[in-house]
């Protein structure tokens, strides 16, 4: 079997990322079961690359059966993935302003000694 | 030292039968004010509670991890989280309390369809929803995943990190469980839903935004 520069990078790519969430799990950051999801995409990537003709039943069920249908649908899937990106940068802002507006609320209570410890 | 954490928004009306309630049962009864534009956090001063006040809105689960920090601060061994709006009954705290006391359970969650309550249709949807939309997220099946109504022993408390601001917390709390091992208790609790209470819950949109999130963060984190 002749492999494409392709075909060999999108599978080590994604045993990069399943190493990743592994590592997360063992790091105790992500639970077993979302490594487990993360490990099924990547290993339907990393099959897809090796095995591209298993897309033809993909192409016949979708009807991307030509080139210009294929643009549309990987930019997509582009403006896809940008748009969960600004999600995610908002919920971090967001966080950051929780955080913020949070230690704020802390330090106001224990100036005034309400959260004194009571032993 | 057993402390009673109620995250309040804009709950003037009931929240001083809440307050009062939960001090039979706690030692101190923290109330944090999210943000409330009418008089919360003057009605839980009256009922001597102590006040920990967000300058602005930030949601549900900021307010709630809020009241977890300043539990902690304050020395509290176990706290118990309930909702500010009356639907809870806070003689369920002893049984709640019970599996942490008797160190069964590092949580404890409320399930208010554990036995006979009057739950409109709409509710029991949304809680479901929430069940399965949780499960996906998590792979841990908690039967009502959604209350607000919670017991955190001395581990949980310790170790419980919330991130989410929104309603989504409740999810994350059992994703921290599934993440830390905890032992989970699931009490039946009584509920009491009003037009008040509904009122105050989330809307079918809010809910399926929120399921959104939890699955987008699940899977992105």
């Amino acid at each position: 079997m002749k492999l494409t520069p392709y075909q060999i990078v999108a599978p080590l790519i994604a045993l990069l990322a399943v190493v990743y969430a592994w590592n997360l799990v063992f790091r105790g950051k992500k639970t077993v079961w979302e490594a487990s999801f993360w490990t099924l995409f990547w290993g339907a990537i990393a099959f897809v690359a090796l095995f591209p003709n298993t897309l033809g039943y993909l192409s016949t069920v979708t009807g991307i059966e030509n080139q210009e249908n294929a643009v549309i649908v990987t930019f997509l899937g582009i403006l896809f993935f940008i748009v969960f990106y600004l999600v995610i940068r908002l919920e971090e802002l967001e966080q950051r302003q929780t955080r913020m507006v949070r230690a704020m609320a802390l330090r106001e209570a224990e100036m005034s000694g309400k959260l004194k410890t009571e032993k | 030292m057993i402390i009673a954490v109620i995250p309040a928004y804009n709950e003037e009306s009931r929240l001083a039968q809440v307050v009062r309630d939960a001090r039979k049962f706690a030692q101190k009864v923290i109330v944090v004010d999210d943000g409330s534009t009418d008089g919360t956090a003057e009605v839980a001063r009256h009922e001597e509670a102590t006040v920990v006040r967000h300058v602005q809105n930030c949601g549900a689960g900021a307010a709630t991890m809020t009241g977890i920090e300043a539990a902690r601060t304050a020395g509290a061994t176990v706290i118990v989280t309930l909702d500010a709006d009356g639907q809870h009954d806070p003689h369920d705290i002893p049984a709640l309390l019970r599996p942490a006391e008797e160190d069964k359970a590092d949580i404890v969650f409320s399930n208010r369809f554990g036995q006979r309550n009057r739950i409109p249709f709409t509710r029991r949807l949304f809680n479901a929803i929430g069940n399965v939309v949780t499960f996906v997220a998590t792979g841990k099946w908690v039967s009502d995943s959604q209350s607000g109504f919670k017991v955190f022993g001395p581990r949980a408390l310790r170790e419980i990190q919330l991130r989410m601001s929104g309603f989504e917390f409740c999810t994350e709390i059992v994703r921290e469980a599934a993440k830390h091992k905890w032992r989970v208790a699931q009490i039946p609790t009584k509920v009491v839903y009003s037009e008040y209470t509904m009122a105050k819950g989330q809307s079918f949109a809010s809910g399926v935004k929120t399921a959104l999130k939890i699955l987008l963060r699940s899977f992105l984190r």
